[in-house]
């Protein structure tokens, strides 16, 4: 007997079984585009932290794991970092993705992070923002808009990272 | 016939395909773990590397061909 399904029809399952298989992933938030806001439980087990509770300051927000070795570079470093700039001017929001956040607790504790740092063991932030690598950080300015997304993270990164704050930061005080 | 042996193979296609998952990059916690390289003992990996470059004349591992001069 003939087959007399139209060639399109298969055509169009086809390509609806490929998109299946093949799901597109969401594209990661840029440069000129705005952060979006989000509440999130606080790794210390203190109140829950909000993007929005930090907008008229310059933020740098930060998606760490405990078993990411460049994330763990990265924290003793941006600690630094923070106390460079005026606390009302700049502040680091970090996001931990461990599943077992007591590793990370730890971590915070022995390297004496003083930041605070959301815990997202869903991973419901970095699906929010895109995150196509760990660490990846977001420097947005006091009106909320991504300026700038930095991926991975080595000890050099520091200081063209500083001078980006520090534009953001000086650009608002003129 | 020809038509039962397409619908088996998409069947298959689909189902092999369900199994499938892309791990994110805030995902890999377990897969991040000493334990779960495909080399757990890093010396250990190098030593049998180096045994292998030196002796299979290949060089560096398994990777392109060297000068086989069996020195190393």
């Amino acid at each position: 007997m003939k087959c007399t399904r139209p060639r399109s029809r298969r055509g169009a399952a086809l390509a609806l079984i490929a998109g299946l298989l093949f799901a597109v992933k969401a594209l990661a938030l840029g440069d000129g585009q705005k952060a979006p806001d989000f509440k999130a439980p606080s790794l210390d087990g203190g109140k829950g932290l909000s993007l929005a509770a930090y907008r008229g300051k310059v933020v740098y927000l930060d998606f760490w794991a405990s078993w990411c070795p460049p994330c763990l570079t990265s924290l003793p470093l941006l600690e630094e970092l923070r106390k460079e700039f005026p606390s009302d001017q700049f502040q680091i929001l970090a996001v931990n993705v461990d599943q077992d956040f007591e590793k990370a607790r730890k971590f915070l504790e022995r390297t004496g992070v003083g930041y605070p740092s959301a815990s997202d063991p869903k991973g419901r932030l970095p699906e929010l923002f895109g995150v196509e690598t760990m660490p990846t950080s977001f420097l947005i300015d006091r009106g909320g808009v991504i300026r700038y997304v930095h991926n991975g993270f080595r000890k050099g990164d520091v200081g063209p990272l500083r001078e980006r704050i520090a534009q953001l930061v000086a650009a608002h005080n003129k | 016939m020809r038509r039962l042996i397409a619908s088996f193979l998409l069947a298959a296609l689909i189902v092999a395909g369900a199994g499938c998952a892309a791990v994110k990059p805030w995902e890999r916690d377990v897969l991040a773990r000493p334990d779960m390289a495909w080399e757990p003992d890093a010396l250990e990996a190098k030593r049998n590397a180096h045994v292998h470059y030196s002796k299979e004349a290949a060089l560096p591992g398994g990777g392109a061909g060297g000068g086989g001069c069996g020195c190393n």
